[in-house]
This record gives C-alpha cells, sequence and structure tokens, in this order.
C-alpha cells in the first residue's frame, strides 16, 4: 500500500517525460537503421491519430478527413520544397496553416448538419484525394507520384538521417504536450462534456458547433505537420499512400489505442506500424492477417489499450482507498455557509407570453402567459404532460417556439439557441441528471463556469498567468459551493457513480457556479429523501435570498407549498390557476385536475 | 434512357448492399461493414458455380445462400457479439471486411472474372432505352425485396418486434423478446439475401477483389441518402445513387461520378439532415 500511494504522489506527467527523453534519445542507445525508421514512422502515424482523437474520442465527432489533410501536407511541403525555399521548418509551419484551412472549409458543412453527417462528407474528402492528386497532375505528378523531393535542410543546413529523426521526435514530443496541456485544461472538460452530451453542454453556455469545429480543425493540424515531415522520409509521395487504407489504419490506431486518451493514440500508432503495417513483408497474407489482428484487438480492447491501463489504476485505487461515504454529517459550519455562502446574484424578470408549442397533433402549450420576478421563487406545477418541462425547454431554446415570445428583463430571447439562453444567464438543472462518465464532481461542478470566465486555447495551452487565475477564481467557487450543499468531501469522486439525490444536488450546484440570472429546476427534488429535501429547500431559499429568479417545476406539492413565493398550475397545456401558496392550496379547480380530490356537487 | 436503365440496374446493386446495412442496424443500431465483402462473396461463389463447377442455376443459388448465410453466423459470432457498441463494431466488422477480402484475393486473385447471367443474356429495348434481361430482373427484384421487408417489418410480429428491439433493447427484452435470437436471425437473414442475390448481380458487377470497398461506400451513401434504418430509404437512396453516376457519366465526363455523387449527397443532407426516410428527434430532455 506504502509503494502505491508513493507511485501515486509521482507527478502524473513524470512517466510520459521518461518516454519523451527515451525517444529523442533513441539514435544515442544503440538502435539499428530499420528501428529508427520504425520509430519515425510511429511518430508521424501518431500526430495524424492524435488529431483524429481530438475530434473523435473527445468532441465525439467521427471523422475520417485526417488523411486529406495530411496529403495536403505533404505534397504541399514537397512542391514548395522542390520549387521554393527546402527549410524543414518553415514547411511544416506552412502545411499545419494549410490542413488547418482544409479542416475548416471541410468541417463547417459535414457540422452544421450534425449526426454522421461528418463522418460522411470526411469519408468522401478521402476518397477524391487520389482524383484531386489527378486534377492537380501539373504538381503532384498524378497518378506517377512526386519525383524529386530533395533531402530535409533547416536554416540552410543539411539534415542527417538521425538529425531528421530528432527533429520529428521533437515535434510529436512537442505536440503531445500541447495536447496534455489542452486535454487537462477547462476545454478537455468541456470537450467530454460535449461528447457524452450535447444538450448539457449547449445549456452551460458552450456552441456544440464552434466547439467542434474547433476540435476537429485543431486536429488537422497535427496531421499536416505530419504530412509535411512524411514528403521528407522517402523524398518520394505516391498517391496510394493517402488512400482509403490510411484512413482506416488511423481509425484503427486510435480506436486501439483509446480513442479518448491523450497518449492513446502514440500506443494505437506504435501498434499498428509494428505489427499490420510491416505485414507487407508477406504479402499475399497481409490483408488476412490485418483483418484477423483488427477483429482481435477490436474485441480485447473496447476502450483502447489505454483504457486498459486507466481501469487497472483505478481498481487499484479504489482497493487502497475507498470512496468517502456519500452524504456527509450536517454539521453546523456547512449550514452556516449554506445560509451566508452565495454571492450576490443579479436576478431578472423572465416574461413569457402566449407562448405555444405542438408536437405533431399534439399541444403541449396552447398559449401561456406567465411572469418570474427577480428574487422570488416561481413553482410550475401541474400534472405530467401538462407542460411544465416543455415550457422550461422552450424557455432554454431546446425547442422551436411555435407562437409568443420569452424574455429576460428587456432582453427579447425568443427563438436564441440553447448556448446564447445560457450565455444570457438561465442555468438549469434536468430531470435526469445529466454527467459525463469519469469526470470528478469537483470537475463536473467547474464545467459550469467554463465561461465565467472564459479563457482561450492558446492561454490554457500555455498555461499563462490569466489562465491560471480563472482556474483558481473557478476552483475556490466551486469549494465554496460544494462546501454549501455539504459535498466538499466528495470533490475526487467520480459524479456519475453518485446516487441519484447526491447527483440531483450536484446538479444544483453546477448551475450555481456559472452565476445564473434565473435558475431553472426541473423536478429537483423526486427520488431525494427526507434530509436532503430539507437541505435542498435551504438552498433553494438561499438562492433566492440572494437575488436570482427561481422557476420550480416540481411534484412534491408540501415542498412547493414551503417554498414557493407565487405557483403557476399547468394543465393539458393551459394555465389554470396562479396565486400564493395559500390560495392555490385551496383553489377548487387546482384539487379537481392535480390532486385529484373531487369537489362535491353543491345541491 | 440507356443510361437510366443503367443507373438503375447499379443501383439497384448498391440498394442491395443498404438493405443489409439497414436490416443490421435495425437489429444491433450498429454497422456491418463487411456487408458488401458478404456480397462479393456470393458473387464469387455464383462464379465458381456457374463457370469452374459448371452446377445447376438452382444449386448455385442454394450453395450461395447457404454458404454466405454461414459466412455471416460466423461474422456475428467472432466479430459482433463478443464486443459492445457501435464504435467497437466498426473496429471488428472493419477487421472482417478486411480479412474477407484478404481470403478471396488468396482463392481467386486479383483477376476481373466475368459472371454468366441466370438464365438469357438478351438485351430488350424498353421504353426507348436498351436493358439486359438481367438487369431488369434485378431491379424489378430489388424493388420487391425492398417492398416485401418493409411490409414485413410493418405488418408481422417479427418485424414489429424487430422494430422495438431498434427502438429500446432493454424494454424490447423485458416485453419478453429474445432479444439475442432475433438479432441473429436478421443478421444471418442479410447473409442469405446477399447469398441468393450474388448470382443476379455477379454479371452486372463482375467477380474482382476489389468490388467489397466499392460497393461498401456506395452502399453507405445510399443508405446516408436514404435515412439511416429506413427499409424504402435503403432503395431509393440506392437508386439516386446509381442514377447521378450513371447520368453523371454520360453528360459530365467519366471524372464526374463520384463528385456529383457527393454533391448530391450534400444537397439531400443540407435539405433533409436525417435523410429522406429517417427520422428526427425533437425531445431531447
Amino acid at each position: 500500500m506504502a509503494v502505491f500511494r508513493l507511485l501515486r504522489s509521482v507527478p502524473s506527467w513524470t512517466l510520459p517525460v521518461v518516454l519523451a527523453v527515451l525517444l529523442i534519445a533513441a539514435p544515442y542507445l544503440g538502435i539499428g537503421n530499420s528501428t529508427q525508421r520504425l520509430l519515425l514512422l510511429t511518430c508521424i502515424l501518431s500526430l495524424v491519430t492524435s488529431g483524429l482523437s481530438l475530434s473523435f474520442g473527445y468532441a465525439g465527432e467521427l471523422a475520417l478527413g485526417q488523411t486529406a489533410m495530411y496529403a495536403t501536407g505533404a505534397y504541399l511541403a514537397g512542391y514548395l520544397a522542390m520549387n521554393w525555399v527546402n527549410d524543414v521548418l518553415l514547411l511544416v509551419a506552412i502545411s499545419a496553416v494549410a490542413a488547418l484551412v482544409v479542416g475548416l472549409i471541410s468541417g463547417v458543412p459535414g457540422l452544421r448538419l450534425g449526426g454522421w453527417s461528418l463522418a460522411m462528407t470526411s469519408f468522401f474528402l478521402v476518397l477524391l484525394v487520389p482524383q484531386f492528386l489527378d486534377l492537380l497532375e501539373k504538381y503532384t505528378g498524378g497518378a506517377v507520384g512526386m519525383v524529386g523531393i530533395p533531402g530535409p535542410r533547416i536554416f540552410g543546413e543539411k539534415l542527417t538521417s538521425t538529425g531528421f529523426y530528432l527533429l520529428v521526435a521533437v515535434i510529436t514530443v512537442g505536440w503531445f504536450a500541447i495536447m496534455r496541456n489542452l486535454i487537462t485544461s477547462r476545454h478537455g472538460i468541456a470537450f467530454q462534456v460535449l461528447r457524452q452530451s450535447p444538450v448539457l453542454a449547449s445549456s452551460l453556455g458552450i456552441s456544440v458547433y464552434r466547439l467542434k469545429l474547433t476540435a476537429y480543425a485543431v486536429g488537422a493540424i497535427p496531421a499536416g505537420i505530419a504530412g509535411a515531415l512524411y514528403a521528407y522520409v522517402d523524398k518520394y509521395l505516391s498517391p496510394h499512400s493517402f488512400g482509403f487504407t490510411l484512413a482506416v489504419t488511423v481509425l484503427a490506431a486510435v480506436i486501439l489505442g483509446g480513442a479518448k486518451s491523450i497518449y492513446g493514440p502514440l500506443i494505437g500508432a506504435a501498434v499498428m506500424q509494428y505489427g499490420p503495417l510491416r505485414s507487407s513483408d508477406f504479402e499475399q497474407y497481409s490483408q488476412v492477417i490485418y483483418g484477423i489482428f483488427l477483429i482481435v484487438a477490436g474485441t480485447l480492447v473496447a476502450n483502447g489499450l489505454a483504457g486498459l491501463v486507466s481501469n487497472a489504476l483505478r481498481k487499484l485505487e479504489n482497493r487502497f482507498a475507498p470512496p468517502p461515504p456519500v452524504l456527509a454529517v450536517d454539521d453546523d459550519s456547512a449550514r452556516t455557509a449554506r445560509l451566508t455562502g452565495l454571492p450576490a446574484l443579479a436576478g431578472v424578470k423572465l416574461e413569457v407570453q402566449d407562448l405555444k408549442k405542438n408536437f405533431g397533433g399534439l399541444q403541449a402549450l396552447g398559449g401561456v402567459s406567465l411572469v418570474a420576478e427577480a428574487g422570488q421563487i416561481t413553482a410550475l406545477i401541474g400534472p405530467n404532460g401538462s407542460g411544465k418541462t416543455t415550457l422550461l425547454n422552450m424557455v432554454c431554446g431546446y425547442y422551436q417556439t411555435d407562437h409568443g415570445t420569452i424574455s429576460l428583463g428587456e432582453h427579447n430571447i425568443t427563438g436564441l439557441p440553447t448556448y446564447q439562453v445560457a450565455r444570457a444567464g438561465v442555468a438549469r438543472t434536468f430531470q435526469t441528471p445529466l454527467f459525463p462518465e469519469d469526470i470528478t464532481v469537483h470537475e463536473a461542478v467547474a464545467a459550469g463556469s467554463y465561461l465565467a470566465p472564459y479563457v482561450g486555447m492558446p492561454s490554457s495551452i500555455l498555461r499563462l498567468p490569466q489562465y491560471r487565475k480563472a482556474v483558481a477564481q473557478a476552483n475556490q467557487q466551486v469549494d465554496q459551493v460544494l462546501q454549501m450543499l455539504g459535498l466538499e468531501h466528495l470533490g475526487g469522486v467520480e459524479a456519475a457513480s453518485l446516487p441519484l439525490g447526491t447527483r440531483r444536488l450536484l446538479e444544483v450546484a453546477r448551475a450555481l457556479v456559472a452565476k445564473p440570472r434565473v435558475v431553472l429546476l426541473d423536478e429537483v427534488a423526486s427520488g431525494l429523501d427526507e434530509e436532503e429535501i430539507e437541505r435542498l429547500a435551504e438552498i433553494i431559499r438561499a438562492i433566492r435570498d440572494s437575488g436570482a429568479t427561481v422557476i420550480l417545476v416540481e411534484h412534491n406539492f408540501r415542498l412547493v407549498l414551503n417554498l414557493a413565493d407565487t405557483i403557476r398550475v399547468l394543465a393539458q397545456g393551459e394555465l389554470i390557476a396562479s396565486g400564493t401558496p395559500a390560495e392555490i392550496e385551496n383553489h377548487p379547480r387546482v384539487l379537481t385536475e392535480y390532486l385529484g380530490i373531487r369537489q362535491e356537487a353543491k345541491p | 434512357m440507356t443510361p437510366i436503365w443503367s443507373g438503375l440496374s447499379i443501383g439497384a446493386v448498391y440498394a442491395l448492399v443498404a438493405i443489409g446495412y439497414t436490416v443490421v442496424y435495425i437489429a444491433y443500431t450498429t454497422f456491418n461493414f463487411a456487408h458488401a465483402q458478404l456480397m462479393m462473396l456470393a458473387i464469387f461463389v455464383s462464379y465458381w458455380g456457374f463457370v469452374v463447377a459448371d452446377l445447376p442455376v438452382v444449386l448455385v443459388f442454394a450453395i450461395a445462400a447457404v454458404g454466405v448465410g454461414l459466412v455471416a453466423l460466423i461474422e456475428e459470432f467472432i466479430a459482433i457479439r463478443p464486443v459492445k457498441g457501435a464504435h467497437a463494431h466498426l473496429v471488428t466488422t472493419l477487421g472482417m471486411a478486411t480479412l474477407l477480402d484478404g481470403v478471396t484475393r488468396l482463392i481467386w486473385g486479383d483477376q476481373v472474372l466475368k459472371v454468366p447471367p441466370v438464365g438469357s443474356d438478351a438485351t430488350l429495348t424498353l421504353l426507348g432505352g436498351r436493358v439486359g434481361a438481367v438487369e431488369l430482373v434485378l431491379i424489378i427484384s430489388v424493388v420487391a425485396i425492398g417492398g416485401l421487408l418493409t411490409l414485413y417489418s410493418r405488418r408481422s410480429l417479427t418485424g414489429l418486434a424487430l422494430l422495438a428491439m431498434a427502438e429500446d433493447r432493454d424494454a424490447a427484452l423485458l416485453r419478453g423478446i429474445n432479444v439475442k435470437f432475433l438479432a441473429l436471425g436478421a443478421f444471418v437473414f442479410t447473409g442469405v439475401l446477399a447469398g441468393l442475390t450474388g448470382p443476379l448481380v455477379g454479371p452486372k458487377t463482375f467477380a474482382v477483389a476489389t468490388l467489397g470497398a466499392a460497393l461498401a461506400l456506395k452502399g453507405f451513401v445510399a443508405v446516408a441518402i436514404g435515412g439511416f434504418g429506413s427499409l424504402p430509404g435503403a432503395v431509393i437512396g440506392g437508386f439516386v445513387v446509381g442514377l447521378v453516376e450513371s447520368l453523371s457519366g454520360r453528360w459530365l465526363g467519366s471524372a464526374y461520378p463520384t463528385i456529383m455523387v457527393f454533391v448530391v449527397l450534400l444537397l439531400i443532407l443540407m435539405l433533409k439532415p436525417a435523410g429522406l426516410f429517417g427520422k428526427t428527434k425533437e425531445r431531447v430532455v
């Protein structure tokens, strides 16, 4: 156990750093020429693979276009080296930019359409590569290939083969360092949220389309770099190197290594390079061997090799350090924190006017108007199917509005996409709590503050002071909110593994760190036990007292009567009553429609 | 009219592949990337039956159906059953596809082999265009297969159970549907169907080891155009791809078919992102 603790206390970047040093130092450790070449090709393949893992593993978009970007980089670098200037570093930079452009151009139509469209369009992009090469035969050499690429030079100096290897190794290490910093930053968490639940991502103010496009386009950069480097490997480019086979190889490498892992692509690329790609020695059987290899590998490692390792680590960890109890004893300090811990929230009036929505022939909302004032709890009750959640979803922009307007103060938000509604200050919880797998409670809650304040990718990768400051600030806020909820001891536990009641409280926490102006709570008390409801009620009151507009959709009538300042009752898509808890409690229509109590017919 | 007929007949082949994808998609919500290879295998088997072994027609159909059905059965056991999730299936079925490509190449080599047509090789003049009798049979059979399968899936109990499974596997399980068995049946069925149609397709496509990859791609585009999980969509998608290819090849030149198919795919996806017959879900939360 002591050994294990010691191992875990070593920073997580130690092993990668050791491997990076080994990779760079390899030529001096007495490896042969063929091994060096294999390592070189592995580095290049891993760059392409890493790009795919960013869009596929993290952003959740299956895209096969990396091959096209790789080809772009290779042919562009080859042509420029022959006809303009032969400097590896310059050409690598140019190819990276060119690949980024190809990524943006090919990503926009595919991503606009959503679903499998990007997979389709990028797949086609790969198929069109040979046709483009043929079309540009004058420059690319067409089917014959590009011949006569000069040896690599750097600042006019000729590079030896070892020198070139060093350059490739350093670039590869550098790229993986960038990936590591990107994925472990707040953007990495945003990617995970995006991949597992675009619904959640947009409710946190993340533009799904833009983040996916960013992931796809950024993933093009290493492919372009790899292409430029590849042009120098054999000093000859053939269209066969950039076909469908490569696309499949890259995909297989990503899945084998583990799509959702930083270093997985490196492992996958190594396996592919040492295994199937070498089997051309016995050409005849290569496809058979490759096929069997894919079946076996795909069966054995569903989460990729990197997934196997991290699963094993987690098992060890759980064995030696059992997870803490779910609900901490509610002591006085937590209570005080709960009642005083919230910063002031600038609530704003939410107004809904004559809102209508039909699903096919079914009328979900038939012209509902209501107002929720800042600093008040407005409860929305009604039987199942009365349109409560539909109303919330329309406010959030998940559904198109058929008719009517929704406004926040003076600001009309009707028809805005969800992420813009969220940016306008609307935070919500979901009926079924949404938490991506594999992220801790602390990270899950911190995801709520992705935009407050937002730090761009470059400064996140470089860990600039601006980034550090934002993270420190967010961490402090998350700690504070978790403490309020009495959940601070769970910070390091996987959020998705917690019981329903705790996850509901966490959703409230996540909504709070975004500093919302309007908080929508969708059946937040269902599935909670007495003590948890008690705690929740205190928190909801605290949110109101700090100034936010609270809308509570709830079935627990007692809780609603206790908490709400005003109550609106919906039935069959119509507003049938509104008033104070006392009024609603004795409203005859509410009693029949909602509580199911029959009114005695008056004689 | 001749290009239209030829477009329809090659489209019928794409539609068959697309039907195979769709049936598996309905049963497993996953893709069997090796389906086009099953089709290719059927074509090679019918080449062997007609040319090498010189067997009677009925026997060739039977051997192709049983043989390819068996291969599908094996595939289900080694590549589909042991893994979960569409991503893992992507790797294993791609592996199966590569394996079948390799085996085909080992047995029959790289040459393009001509598969003789079943029955007459007459060419008819129909509606002002020339079309082979075999091609006509192929077009009609594909439309009939698509129609019958659609009817079957909507009217028969088994078909409804399959659709229920596609909608929600766990719920279907709770309703007492033997999900595993039914899915296996559907999978093997796609193999048998490929086997049965192989002798019809062969004369049109020839038997060549790269056929699988080409068919896989076009079949996939057909599915994307028609909409995932829709049988009529698969048939119409296949015909659309075939027609676009044939017409753009005829009027624009031989460099254009692939590019035009891409353009049409983009256009359709722009107008109907879920494909022609795909369903979009608005409810998300």
